[in-house]
């Protein structure tokens, strides 16, 4: 039964398939089916985006985080990927804590989050339009905006001189 | 438990995995694709604050379109690193960058 602008169904179908796929992304011994995992991750994180009526978040996070990123790193698998034997060792001498860590993260962060009282939570959607976003951006988060454009340009040659060789320099 | 606390369970959830894996596996190229889970994890929870609370209206999207900016960001300067690191090292094992180690 759907309580305001949350539809428990969907969320509990998409949540599901966002979990599994990103245990699937840590618990794969082939870094390939990692990767393929964490596309599916992604696609379902674009489903939250849909259901918390983000349409602009759900598009960007399909174009950017499936098309590009995931693109990018299979690219840096492909021209890493060696050492098959060592498949056998693929979590480190630290696994023995993580997984405890990890799990009380979780539950730290559940207990945190059910005592927290949250001030003026609705259960309607309060997502503006797209046209309301593009408003704030340009307006009031310009100066952000333009910054992230410099961050940008900055990634963009550093990853160009760091990834060609040393004796072009 | 309201709507809000559903996505944000989720959220945790998705954040707990992804710092696993950033501690966990040996394969540095997984570390920072579990980097990636943990930033997608913050971003639900940015949009889920965005839609429940009047107050944060849109300004959670437009900090999430900011966060996945960088993200794209660091994970090209990451895997440049890591490829720069394998040339000389032939190696994309985590615990094999031990040069430093005293």
């Amino acid at each position: 039964m759907p309580q305001g602008d949350f539809h428990p169904v969907a969320f509990a179908i998409v949540a599901a398939w966002v979990l599994v796929c990103g245990i699937g992304v840590v618990a794969f011994r082939s870094i390939v089916r990692s990767a393929v995992s964490m596309v599916f991750c992604f696609l379902g994180v674009a489903a939250v985006y849909a259901l918390l009526h983000a349409p602009l978040l759900a598009v960007i996070q399909v174009l950017l985080y499936v098309g590009a990123i995931s693109v990018v790193i299979l690219f840096a698998i492909m021209l890493t990927e060696s050492q098959k034997g060592e498949y056998r060792l693929f979590f480190n001498t630290q696994s023995l804590f993580a997984l405890p860590l990890a799990v009380a993260t979780a539950l730290l962060a559940t207990v945190v989050l059910v005592s927290a009282k949250l001030n003026g939570v609705t259960t309607v959607a309060q997502n503006p339009s797209i046209g309301e976003i593009a408003h704030l951006l340009f307006n009031q988060y310009v100066f952000p905006f333009e910054l992230v454009s410099l961050v940008l340009l900055a990634a963009m040659i550093g990853a160009i001189v760091l990834s060609r060789k040393e004796d072009r320099l | 438990m309201s709507a809000v606390d559903w996505y944000l369970a989720l959220a945790v959830g998705l954040f707990s995995i992804g710092a696993f894996g950033v501690l966990a596996r040996r394969n540095v190229i997984l570390v920072i694709m579990s980097l990636e889970l943990m930033l997608n994890a913050v971003n639900i929870a940015l949009v889920a604050f965005s839609n429940f609370i009047p107050a944060a209206a849109g300004r959670g999207e437009l900090f999430v379109l900011f966060v996945v900016t960088i993200a794209a960001a660091e994970v090209t300067v990451g895997l440049a690193i890591v490829i720069a690191n394998y040339r000389t090292h032939r190696t994309i094992q985590a615990d094999r960058f031990d040069e430093m180690k005293g």
